[in-house]
């Protein structure tokens, strides 16, 4: 394929994948989307690859100055689009940027339209960064990257072949060019590219991060949830059960992969019901103590005096941008670790951000789940105060059956732990779980619920078990959260989706705190086992994206700091184990040395004589290096320059053979006069030295490589002059 | 061990320049435009996009300099030009290197600080290859044409920088003056009033001057063979020298600052002269007031001529030049016959004493009508 061709090939591939990158970034208009594909569907036509085609799809023969009025169109377009269309200046800047790209294809005739071409890609790709963090950008980047290499080397190689030199007289043609892309042209470029790949690697982790923020923005918008404000209708939380977006990914690093299990991440606590809808009446908050830094520890929590304490759960969560300021823990939070301005919390344990971040945010989290007192287990009188009681055994005007049931179900038990048990049983036991329950639009939800359909989710088990406990004087509070069910076996983390937005119950117990009861049934989430191929693959690709996202998106200042700490302290044990490996290897070569200094001086030099040898014998290797320069020394080699240095030292052979004879050939004399006087002077031996001077000659100063029989040939050749005896 | 450590003290110091391109200066502002950005917002793929842009910046030159490294020059210009006419130098580039090939080279002679494009490109040298380019080289005036080495430019790969390297390599040419066509017509009336002077002694020329006996050593082309066979002896015949064709030419150097033009002119036309009476079979001598050839003939001869016309330098008319050579106390070999031809760029200049009657050719002639069309 000629260069030009192959260029023009390049230069619409590099704008694809920008505009790729675009449409797969923002949410471009479709008739945009369809205006740019199609300009570019025609440029690539016009690039000749089929030559019909092209013949047809001819240039818009328009005039600088129509294709400057429609840039001026397109620039009043802009102004439109801004102020009243998509009222945003990023938003009509890209749709601008995509008009600008589909004039130019239509207009790609001069080598600076290319060029200009090339900055709108430029741009494109720079939106697209600024308006994504995800994982496909991976391949559009690389994508990109390999279109420019490719589009810089070609434009550099047609600039010289369509520039020839002002000096360049007619008929003297270059001796070679570039008529098109060779094999070998072919892998240079994707050697540079592959060069250029592994520097940005490089130079990306070791560019210092200095972000100095003066225009942050947040990319896309943030994902909607529910469950998460002050007050939650009830039956909220079921239309984003469908929903199978991610909103974080929570690794365990204390716990072995055979361990995992359903995981709970809790977010809010409820403490009033009205019938219809939950809402938080604790939710003041206050900001956390952070120390040490970035560490905001939960002080006053109930559960900390308390002695029945589990094991310690640390967890790292990254978390995608919602909607809502919650942050995410297993219960029960004790700290959070951060790059956060604050973190506050309310009387519920529930964590907040002082705002919704607009971007993925990653923190670490250390939570410990309170386990249940053996006292619980026996039958004690119970006093609450009475303000813990208005909160958490509030209940709104009911009917009288859920009271009844709750009294039914729990009579026969003594204790608050076993009447919490018993509500648990019957509710997990006696109702089916659907999402197609529409409670919602009832006027008594929870009656319905229980006595009626039967038939609900996670909120209304968790508010009919609220409910009864609260009947029966048992404090408790509905806990809205994700009960994470899958695992990912390739990154070793939950992925949390919306779907497994969950609600649950938290019981008071006098001597063990909140403890979490979930009394909804599991709806036959597969957790670990057989997984389709496909799911495989998603997880992987899921697996992917996190370590992308950590690596790349997430890559920080602190992260260099703590790469620079760590090859510090590898850096100092390499350097000991390089100094003791050579110490002990190089220790035969110092003894040897020492002996020998020692017997040469009869074992009196002293240090400064010791060194002084040293330093001689560093000088004399130097030296050495300076004169004999090894590295120059012919080495094997099967190319042409191995070949060269054959034949070359053939020659010089043969030069000394024929010295030895009494026939020196002068430094100045051209080696065929040289053929001329020996074969005067020693005829017998001229064939052999004419024929070893011409292979000399074509090696070393024509271009003609040798091939293996002719430097045999030589080598036969020379053996035989050597045998030869001069009369 | 010396010369090895000029050579490495040379190879760093050879001079290397490195220029943006108008294109490279593009793809700089936009580096620096993305790089702000990456600053201002702290988002790291602009920091990927930065990383991506300043790669290519390092791959350009890194394989630039490679592309430039372990080039060999061989430069062989012809011993002798002629001003204004079309000659072919050669510039033989090889390729040392073992593994990487050198693409886009733009090669320029480098001549008093100034790069003269030959439009001489080199698109690939692959790894251990040499190659030859001829170029046309026109010397626009005559004298030495040294020129001092080799400029090599590169803008591979990407176009954005335009590396140079210059490697010292020498190569010095005599430029001759320019030859022109004489008349015939006009030397016929130079040369009259030198005819019939002759002088009758044994030489090379086309009449009897003597039969003798053959000896051995005698070209057997002179063998006479009418009187051999008379004689039986085998007889060889002698030709008269032709003293006619015997010519001393004087070119003056001395013409004040103004009449450089008309000097130059004086050395062109006794270039043209010189070579018109060598190509008739003329013995010439050529002196000037700062040297003096030899009578001789033939193209080794012209050679010669013409070298010792190139080099000659005008002299102001006050200079003394009796000082430095005692020439012009003997004047030119005229006595042996044949004509003495004085050109002089200035009025001025005084005649050489001769036993020959002198031609003069002043300004008027070779700026006249002298040359033939």
């Amino acid at each position: 394929m000629p260069c030009d061709q192959a260029l023009r090939l390049t230069s619409i591939g590099l704008a694809s994948v920008s505009f790729i990158g675009l449409v797969l970034g923002a949410s471009l208009p479709g008739w945009l989307i369809f205006l740019t594909a199609s300009a570019l569907m025609v440029a690539l036509l016009r690039t000749g690859t089929v030559n019909a085609i092209a013949s047809v799809i001819r240039p818009v023969p328009l005039s600088a100055t129509t294709w400057n009025i429609l840039v001026l169109s397109g620039f009043l377009g802009f102004w439109i689009d801004s102020l009243w269309i998509s009222g945003d200046l990023l938003t009509s800047g890209i749709h601008f940027l995509l008009v600008l790209m589909v004039i130019k294809l239509f207009n790609l005739q001069h080598r600076r339209d290319y060029v200009h071409l090339y900055a709108i890609s430029l741009v494109a790709i720079l939106a697209a960064a600024s308006l994504t963090s995800d994982l496909w950008y991976v391949p559009v980047f690389l994508a990109y990257l390999l279109a420019g290499v490719w589009t810089l080397l070609l434009f550099q190689l047609t600039k010289d072949a369509a520039v020839p030199s002002a000096a360049m007289p007619r008929g003297l043609e270059p001796l070679e060019s570039h008529s098109g892309v060779t094999p070998k042209l072919f892998w240079m470029a994707n050697g540079l590219a592959a060069a250029t790949f592994g520097l940005t690697l490089v130079m990306f982790f070791v560019i210092p991060r200095v972000s100095a923020g003066f225009y942050q923005k947040g990319y896309g918008e943030n994902i909607r949830t529910s469950g998460f404000s002050d007050t939650v209708d009830l039956g909220s939380i079921g239309p984003i059960k469908r929903d199978r977006s991610v909103v974080m990914r929570v690794e365990l690093p204390d716990r072995p992969t055979h361990e995992v299990g359903r995981f709970y991440v809790r977010g809010m606590a409820f403490d009033r019901y009205d019938g219809r809808s939950w809402a938080n009446q604790l939710s003041h908050r206050r900001n956390l103590s952070e120390h040490p830094f970035e560490t905001f520890t939960l002080r006053g929590n109930q559960s900390h005096q308390l002695p029945s304490r589990g094991p310690a759960l640390h967890q790292h969560i990254q978390l995608e941008p919602l909607d809502t300021p919650v942050l995410f823990a297993a219960p029960f939070a004790e700290s959070v670790h951060g790059k956060f301005p604050a973190v506050q919390s309310d009387i519920n344990g529930a964590l907040y951000l002082p705002f919704p971040s607009s971007t993925r945010i990653e923190y670490s989290a250390v939570s410990r789940p309170n386990t249940i007192s053996p006292d619980d287990l026996q039958p004690q009188p119970i006093i609450y105060p009475e303000s813990f009681l208005r909160h958490f055994l509030q209940m709104p005007v009911q009917s009288e059956h859920i009271a009844e049931l709750a009294r039914d179900v729990s009579e026969s038990k003594r204790t608050t732990y076993e009447k919490a048990l018993a509500i648990q049983d019957h509710l997990s036991h006696n109702y089916q779980y659907s999402l197609d329950a529409p409670l919602a639009a009832q006027a008594h939800p929870l009656e319905e619920f229980l006595f009626v359909r039967k038939t609900g989710y996670c909120e209304h088990y968790a508010t009919a078990m609220v409910m009864m406990l609260r009947s029966v004087g048992v404090p408790a509070r509905l806990v809205t959260g994700f009960l994470a069910t899958e695992w990912n076996e390739y990154g070793n983390y939950y992925i949390v989706r919306q779907q497994d937005a969950h609600a649950w119950v938290e019981v008071h117990l006098p001597q063990s705190g909140w403890v979490m009861m979930d009394p909804t049934p599991a709806d036959g989430d597969s957790l670990v086992g057989t997984l389709p191929a496909w799911h495989r693959v998603q997880s992987m690709l899921d697996s992917a994206r996190l370590r992308w996202n950590r690596f790349f998106v997430q890559y920080s200042a602190a992260d260099q700091l703590a790469v620079v700490r760590d090859l510090q302290t590898g850096g100092a044990s390499v350097r000991l184990w390089t100094l003791d490996s050579l110490t002990a290897f190089l220790r035969p070569l110092t003894a040897a040395f020492e002996t020998g200094i020692n017997y040469l001086t009869g074992g009196d030099l002293t240090p400064a004589g010791t060194l002084a040898v040293l330093l001689l014998a560093g000088c004399g290797a130097v030296t050495w290096l300076v004169w004999a320069r090894p590295w120059k020394w012919p080495r094997r080699s099967t190319g042409a320059a191995g070949d060269e240095q054959a034949i070359v030292q053939l020659y010089r052979r043969m030069l000394r053979q024929l010295e030895r004879r009494g026939m020196r050939k002068p430094a100045a004399m051209p080696p065929l006069q040289f053929i001329r006087i020996t074969q005067a002077r020693w005829s017998t031996a001229g064939t052999a030295v004419a024929s070893i001077t011409e292979l000399y000659c074509r090696a070393r100063f024509g271009r003609v490589p040798l091939t293996k029989e002719e430097l045999h040939r030589a080598h036969e050749t020379l053996r035989r002059l050597t045998s030869l005896s001069r009369s | 061990m010396l010369s090895r450590i000029r050579t490495i003290i040379r190879r760093f110091t050879y001079h290397r320049s490195t220029r943006l391109t108008s294109e490279g200066l593009q793809f700089l502002f936009f580096t620096m435009a993305v790089g702000i950005a990456a600053i201002n917002t702290g988002n790291n793929l602009f920091y990927l996009l930065l990383s991506m842009m300043l790669s290519i910046i390092l791959v350009s030159g890194i394989v630039a300099e490679y592309c430039l490294r372990g080039l060999e020059f061989h430069r062989h210009l012809p011993d002798l030009l002629f001003a204004n006419e079309l000659a072919t130098a050669t510039l033989v580039v090889k390729n040392r290197k073992s593994r990487f090939p050198s693409f886009s080279l733009n090669l320029f002679d480098v001549c008093d600080g100034r790069d003269i494009d030959r439009g001489l490109v080199i698109r690939e040298l692959p790894p251990g290859a040499s190659t030859l380019l001829s170029y046309p080289l026109v010397a626009t005036r005559r004298g030495q044409l040294r020129l001092d080495g080799v400029r090599v430019t590169t803008s591979f790969p990407f176009g954005l920088f335009l590396k140079k390297a210059y490697i010292p390599l020498e190569g010095v040419a005599v430029v001759c003056p320019e030859i022109r066509p004489l008349a015939d017509e006009a030397l016929q009336d130079l040369l009259a009033a030198g005819q019939e002077h002759s002088a009758h002694r044994k030489g090379y020329g086309s009449d009897l001057y003597n039969l003798r006996l053959y000896q051995a050593g005698d070209d057997s082309r002179a063998i006479h063979w009418v009187t051999t066979a008379r004689t039986s002896k085998l007889t060889i015949r002698e030709t008269e020298a032709e003293s006619q064709r015997r010519a001393s030419i004087h070119l003056s150097l001395l013409a004040p600052d103004s009449h450089d033009t008309e000097f130059e002119e004086a050395v062109a036309y006794t270039a043209s002269l010189v070579h018109h009476l060598t190509t008739r079979g003329y013995h010439l001598q050529l002196t000037t007031e700062s040297s003096r050839s030899s009578f001789g003939q033939g193209e080794a001869h012209l050679f010669d001529l013409l070298r010792m016309l190139a080099l000659c330098e005008r002299r102001a008319p006050h200079a003394d030049i009796r000082s430095e050579t005692e020439w012009f106390t003997e004047p030119p070999d005229t006595e042996d016959g044949g004509a003495l031809i004085v050109v002089r760029p200035w009025r001025g200049a005084e005649i050489p004493r001769s036993a020959s009657p002198a031609l003069l050719i002043d300004p008027e002639t070779f700026l006249g009508a002298a040359y033939a069309m």
